[in-house]
């Protein structure tokens, strides 16, 4: 049962974008301004210093969810400014 | 243009038949109390009949449900202390799975050995861990403590159990099918992101309350925030706050099944509310039976569509469509063998939403519906 592919993806593939804080390269896609896809991979996570805040509050807390990288959101803002990411959107 | 590019351009489904395999992980049974009267309780589940029992010991076993010897059925058997007897010949298991007795015989024979699964016994429910590769629960994939449910500030649980003659994907994908709220259960979602990582699939949604829908409670409910993560393949816990003009009552949902079949499973559900000032004792049990009901409600919503619809493996997306390829993904790493998790069912992926769209067009809807239930209202 192997998964298939997003179709939406061969319109507007997933695009390379690094954080400007950890350095770390994550995989972006914008639909919208307001719509984001982020691909983490190990290193990433491993190396995301927001997340391990979550996860060390979470030991106390029992279960919390780290809900997204603020630095990351900001770096793929400003990627987005500087068309290195283009928005769906905008293509049609 | 020929006859036949035009049939090329037509969409097909595509559907491989169902896994023939059961997710690896743990699976809520239901709750321990109806389990654990120290008699056998009969399960269908991972294609299997099952016995589950508490035994002398206090321990709640589970086992096959037919007897290695001559196949008699364990469920309509008895506890005899520590062990299940069979009703055929009264051949003793343990709970360890092993054969303690024969007692018309001198030595129990060799391989006297039968399936037995790991069970968990927690903040009132009873879980099983199944593993097609026979290995035993990893620490880390464990089901989080809820800690209201052992709490004197919050309601015991109200539990419903039901049926489903589809294979368990269709529920899976609700977690990413943000439209399928207004459409099948009345809700307004105005924020919706889902997060994968690890053996956690979590879907975080804010939605409005609906004017137009019928209001029989007196106060309004303005809307709700709900953080809903299934850990491992069967078990959401869902913190889901109700937002009233006068209060927020304080939830914890869970949504649970487990496979009877590779077409067919047990789809539980339980609620639990935090009791407060405004909803002291009996108010936040009333309060747990409405919300179970309205959650019954859905539910019975999601099996109307689910008894009719297709399966289907390549669904045709827009850009406001959930994320329904990642999270099978996710999906897919408890069917493979623990050697063959690829990464990328276990990274991260986030996917938020914009809302702005599908909220344009429904709160068209609800204003709609609203003009023609005033205009009805005035014919009356």
């Amino acid at each position: 049962m192997t998964v298939q592919i997003d179709g939406r993806l061969s319109d507007c593939p997933l695009v390379a974008v690094g954080c400007q804080r950890c350095g770390s390269d994550v995989l972006v896609r914008k639909g919208s301004w307001n719509q984001t896809s982020v691909q983490w991979n190990a290193e990433a996570s491993a190396r995301c210093p927001e997340r391990g805040d979550t996860e060390n509050v979470a030991a106390y807390s029992g279960r919390g969810v780290f809900m997204g990288c603020s630095a990351l959101a900001d770096s793929i803002a400003d990627a987005v400014r500087h068309g290195d990411v283009s928005v769906v959107d905008g293509i049609s | 243009m020929t006859l036949q590019s035009n049939t090329d351009e037509i969409r097909q489904i595509e559907a491989a038949t169902a896994p023939c395999r059961f997710a690896r992980g743990w699976h809520c049974l239901g709750l321990t109390k109806d389990f654990g009267d120290g008699k056998p309780h009969s399960v269908n589940a991972f294609g299997k009949k099952l016995v589950v029992f508490r035994s002398g010991d206090g321990e709640i076993n589970i086992l096959d449900g037919y007897c290695r010897h001559m196949g008699g059925d364990l469920t309509q058997g008895e506890v005899k202390g520590n062990e299940i007897a069979c009703p055929f010949h009264d051949w003793r298991w343990g709970g360890d799975g092993r054969c303690k007795r024969v007692p018309y015989s001198k030595r129990v024979p060799r391989l006297a050995r039968t399936a037995k699964w790991t069970t968990l016994e927690q903040d009132g429910m009873l879980f099983v861990w199944n593993d097609p590769e026979g290995c035993p629960p990893p620490p880390e994939v464990t089901i989080p403590r809820i800690e209201g449910a052992t709490s004197d500030e919050w309601t015991d649980w109200h539990w419903y159990t039901t049926t489903v003659n589809t294979n368990c994907r269709e529920i899976v994908d609700n977690v990413v099918d943000m439209a399928h709220f207004f459409y099948i259960h009345g809700s307004l979602p105005t924020h919706f992101k889902n997060i994968f990582e690890g053996h956690v699939a979590t879907q975080y949604m804010n939605s409005q309350g609906r004017p137009d829908l019928g209001d029989t409670e007196g106060s309004r409910m303005l809307g709700t925030t709900s953080v809903a993560s299934y850990y491992g393949p069967s078990f959401m816990i869902d913190d889901l706050t109700y937002h009233y003009e006068e209060a927020d009552h304080q939830t914890v949902l869970i949504n649970c099944h487990y496979p009877i079949a590779t077409n067919s499973f047990v789809l539980q559900y339980g609620i639990i509310v935090k009791k407060s000032d405004l909803l002291p004792e009996d108010l936040a049990v009333q309060t747990a039976v409405a919300l179970g009901d309205f959650v019954k409600m859905g539910f019975e919503q999601d099996v109307a569509i689910w008894k009719n619809k297709a399966r289907i493996d390549n669904p045709l997306l827009c850009e406001e469509d959930g994320p329904v390829y990642q999270l099978r993904r996710w999906y897919e790493q408890f069917y493979v063998d623990v050697a063959d998790v690829a990464p990328d069912m276990v990274e991260r992926f986030e996917h938020e939403l914009d809302t702005t769209s599908p909220r344009e067009e429904w709160m068209r809807v609800v204003e709609t519906n609203l003009a023609g239930r005033s205009l009805a209202g005035t014919v009356r």
